[in-house]
């Protein structure tokens, strides 16, 4: 990184950023008119916004605690261990589950008249549904279960990144062989190293949970919604003073969660205080290693992409029926394919010129800016999407393709640039000395030495970031202006109507399209590397 | 009844006469002109696209339009057509070419553009289908506010209830048997959460059968008759709402949802605004075959949905094409017909004759003579809206 001499690629790698990010900002001005305090008196008095704001506290606070309590736990029973390599292996197909999809499916499994329940309805006597609110409760305490199972998977990738460096290994076997149990060592010793290294993933974990609008759409409640998806609402109103108040709440969601922010910093202060040295003691006994602790995990989403697959196929099917009375392929064939192809479309446009724009940030980029470049992912993204809209807007770009290209662009090439931020660093510098030595030109070196070297963390970023564009809601409707129907448009839209068939595939479409491309990624890799041993 | 009747054809007769004064005599060479602009153009359409009956027909009507007219419809497939009203505003605020050019409105949405100016016309009494338009519907007002042409009629609905065979065999056919009926099946009833448009009509409907003085309601609305009109409608949904679903503190986000909670037992009445979506549904297996529509015995709320075109639309002749064609009796008769979309047809019978199918009640349709009422006008919209969410809103 950095050893580029010539300024041009330099400056391109800045502007090809700059056109990225800095857009957003003067598309942010309009929503200063949410700063006025006539406009805050109005949205303090609109009694739906306290409640709102419960929802969003509490579903954003348990999915955040709980999603770090499930990877913690998760990893202190198989790490280190036969069945760690097996969980990470299975990562990255779970991860690229978009979350509207992970959200239907959990809907048909849980909601009162889901499978779950049909299952239980003999035992239980049930021939109608229960009364009950397993999903989109007031307080939005599913809404936040829900989320923190699917950032659970998000936070356990992370880690293991984090514990792939083989040093706190082989602190595990120094303990262990002092005498300390499994348990005592992963508390004394390797969380206080590990739990630091997790901030920046948990504040993208929170920053998601405060500001998500398609799962709250669809698991959350709607008397009144999360203060993100009210906020949205407001600014989507034809009322004007409905939309400084919708600015208004963008505003409070972020203040909201900078706060909870410093809360999680004052917790982890205490949490540091409260650990002390190891005394000594030995609790060797605390070995215990429940190994299954991931099934239940990987069981329920392996479940819950079986439901939406069944309901793809399903003809009519009632409560309390546990399987389909006859199955169809209606759901398929009659399916309008338009806005599988524009996710196609902008998800490779938006995978193709995120990676152009990484590495040649990575080749030329000043290293020191690339920390800002992280900044989409911990930021709320509702005022974010509005500000590009206004900046399309501005632009006369609203509604166009290029338009909702570019507006995914400033969440793809942070994921992007995560994937290959390590590979890149960790690159053999030795080989690009040695092909300087033998003359190479430093495009020459990149093209014919340490792209292909790093082809597999190329492809991995690649079908990262097409994952990421395929599950983008609030960017598609904003900067397209309603015009780009993709599949993830259209399963939230239809998550709120009756046809759960036509929903299903939808989901179905928007599972299997990121799926698809991680196994092409793979299978490239693989074919690539076939005559290549020990080639990463 | 006979006098509100009389007083639609009175303010109708209004709206007639200028618009006969001022109709050229040169509008087939008008049209012409229209249709020669027209071609090649793409016309963004921006239509509720929550169904695949309606998207289906949508998407037949656009080839069609290709076909004949060499003309490009984009269905555009909008969840809150108050979303595209904003993005309107948004966009002649700014003096931008218009993202929309073809848009399916009615009631508060058409008002707000009606008022900021924001629609292109007088276009509507133009088409050449003006000539089959039944004016005996109230094609020419929208939610008591004159349509001045501005809009084209395309459709008319009317509020319709649905309920299982399996599970109701007495339905209420009035507010007062409908809260009888929550008594006796605790749970088990629910409305759409307002400011959806079914929720929303739910009220109105509850709010015309208790108000003590229905006629106020076709006036603007003002603070003092608000609170007079209302007062009965909040004492009642006071009473019913401790019994619904989730007792009153969750609602269902939809009616196509709640059609779905029929299905499963989780409701055992479900509303809609079309008197054929029952029979719709039970053909695509989503609703038992044992169900069926019903109305009240003093009737239900029933209007008229209409096409507009924005003041910036790009192409204003493509889509004044396009909706002449979605007017002409052959798209209607399509549209009316069961196994399509089963959207009433806003033409005349005589116009329809030589299309129209036997018009013979698919199993599930809305079978009985259900008196049509006026909608509200269109301001007790947004104030009933309010009012609700302020009562109900944050339970």
């Amino acid at each position: 990184m950095g050893q580029c001499r010539q300024c041009l690629p330099g400056a391109l790698a800045i502007a090809g950023m700059a056109v990225v990010f800095l857009p957003v900002l003067p598309g942010l001005l309009p929503l200063a008119q949410g700063l006025e305090l006539a406009v805050w008196r109005g949205l303090l008095a609109d009694a739906q916004t306290l409640v709102a704001l419960r929802v969003t506290v509490i579903s954003s606070v348990v999915s955040t605690l709980l999603a770090l309590l499930l990877a913690l736990l998760l990893t202190m029973a198989l790490y280190p261990g036969p069945r760690w390599p097996a969980l990470q292996r299975r990562l990255p197909a779970l991860l690229a589950m978009p979350h509207a999809a992970f959200a239907i499916g959990a809907f048909f499994l849980l909601a009162p008249s889901g499978w779950l329940a049909r299952w239980l309805a003999p035992l239980a006597g049930w021939d109608v549904p229960p009364d009950w609110q397993t999903v989109r409760d007031p307080y939005g305490l599913s809404l936040g279960l829900l989320l923190a199972v699917k950032e659970a998977i998000f936070l356990l990738w992370m880690l293991a990144a984090v514990l792939q460096e083989g040093a706190l290994q082989r602190q595990m076997t120094l303990a262990r062989s002092l005498g300390y149990g499994r348990w005592q060592v992963w508390w004394l010793c390797l969380l206080p190293q590990v739990l630091p290294r997790l901030g920046w993933p948990l504040l993208a974990v929170l920053a998601y949970g405060v500001s998500v609008v398609d799962v709250a759409l669809i698991l959350g409640p709607g008397s009144p919604p999360s203060l993100a998806v009210l906020a949205w609402r407001w600014l989507a109103d034809p009322e004007l003073a409905l939309q400084a108040r919708g600015a208004a709440a963008s505003w409070l969601l972020l203040l909201v969660f900078l706060l909870l922010c410093g809360c999680g910093l004052l917790l982890w202060r205490l949490l540091r205080a409260a650990w002390r040295q190891p005394h000594g003691r030995r609790w060797a006994g605390a070995s215990w290693q429940p190994r299954w602790l991931a099934w239940p995990l990987l069981g329920f989403c392996y479940l819950l992409a079986l439901a939406l697959l069944l309901w793809s196929l399903a003809g009519p099917w009632f409560f309390p029926a546990a399987l389909p009375q006859s199955w169809t392929l209606a759901g398929w064939q009659q399916l309008d394919t338009a806005p599988l192809f524009t996710s196609l479309g902008l998800g490779l446009a938006s995978a193709g010129i995120g990676l152009a724009l990484v590495l040649l940030w990575l080749e030329c980029g000043p290293p020191a800016l690339s920390r800002w470049l992280y900044l989409p992912l911990i930021l709320p993204a509702l005022p974010l999407a509005a500000g590009q809209y206004h900046a399309l807007l501005m632009a006369g770009l609203a509604g166009s393709g290029f338009g909702v290209v570019w507006s995914h662009l400033l969440w793809v090439v942070p994921y992007m640039l995560l994937t290959l931020y390590k590979p890149y660093l960790e690159f053999d510098t030795r080989m690009i000395t040695l092909a300087r030595s033998l003359g190479l030109s430093h495009w020459q070196r990149c093209w014919r030495i340490k792209w292909p070297l790093l082809l597999r963390p190329i492809l991995a970023a690649l079908a990262i970031g097409f994952a990421v564009s395929i599950a983008q809601y609030l960017p598609t409707l904003f900067a397209g202006g309603g015009r780009f129907a993709t599949v993830t448009t259209e399963a939230v839209a239809l998550s709120s109507g009756g046809n759960r068939r036509v929903l299903a595939v939808q989901a179905m479409l928007q599972l299997v399209l990121p799926m698809l491309m991680f196994a092409l990624a793979t299978l490239l890799g693989q074919w690539a590397g076939r005559h290549r041993q020990g080639w990463r | 009844m006979k006098k509100r009747i009389a007083s639609c054809l009175l303010a109708a007769l209004g709206l007639v006469l200028p618009g006969m004064l001022a109709a050229k005599p040169a509008a087939t060479a008008d049209w012409a002109a229209v249709s020669r602009e027209a071609r090649g153009q793409t016309v963004y359409f921006n239509a509720w696209g929550g169904s695949e009956a309606i998207n289906a027909y949508i998407a037949w009507a656009a080839a069609e339009a290709r076909k004949r007219y060499g003309l490009r419809v984009e269905h555009v497939k909008t969840g809150d057509t108050a979303d595209v009203v904003r993005r309107i505003q948004l966009e002649m605020s700014r003096k931008h070419d218009g993202s929309v050019d073809l848009l399916w409105v009615n009631g508060e949405n058409f008002k707000t553009l009606k008022d900021g100016g924001l629609l292109f016309g007088p276009w509507a009494e133009q088409l050449p289908s003006w000539r089959h338009v039944d004016l005996q519907k109230p094609v020419r007002v929208d939610f008591s506010e004159p349509t001045a042409g501005l809009e084209a009629p395309w459709g008319t609905a009317q509020l319709t209830f649905i309920a299982d065979r399996q599970r109701v065999s007495a339905p209420p056919r009035s507010a007062a048997e409908w809260l009888a009926f929550a008594r006796a099946n605790p749970g088990r009833l629910s409305y759409p959460r307002p400011p959806d448009f079914h929720g929303t009509t739910f009220l109105k409907q509850l709010l015309l059968e208790l108000t003590p003085d229905a006629a106020i309601l076709a006036r603007p609305v003002n603070e003092a008759a608000f609170a007079r009109a209302t007062a009965p409608l909040w004492a009642y949904l006071d009473q019913l709402h401790p019994l619904q679903w989730q007792q009153g503190r969750a609602f269902p986000p939809s009616a196509a949802e709640m059609h779905r909670m029929l299905a499963d037992g989780e409701l055992r009445l479900s509303l809609t605004f079309n008197p054929n979506e029952a029979a719709n549904l039970i053909a695509a297996g989503q609703l038992p075959a044992s169900s069926y529509s019903f109305g009240f015995r003093k009737g239900t709320i029933g209007n008229v949905h209409f096409l507009a075109i924005p003041g910036n639309a790009r192409a204003s002749a493509g889509a004044r094409v396009f909706a002449n064609f979605l007017l002409s009796p052959e798209a209607q008769a399509r549209k009316a017909d069961i196994a399509v979309w089963g959207d009433p047809s806003v033409l005349t019978a005589a116009a329809l004759a030589g299309h129209a199918k036997a018009a013979t009640a698919a199993p599930g349709a809305l079978r009985e003579a259900v008196p049509t009422l006026p909608e509200p006008h269109a301001s007790w919209v947004g104030a009933l809206e309010r009012e609700w969410l302020k009562r109900y809103g944050t339970r």
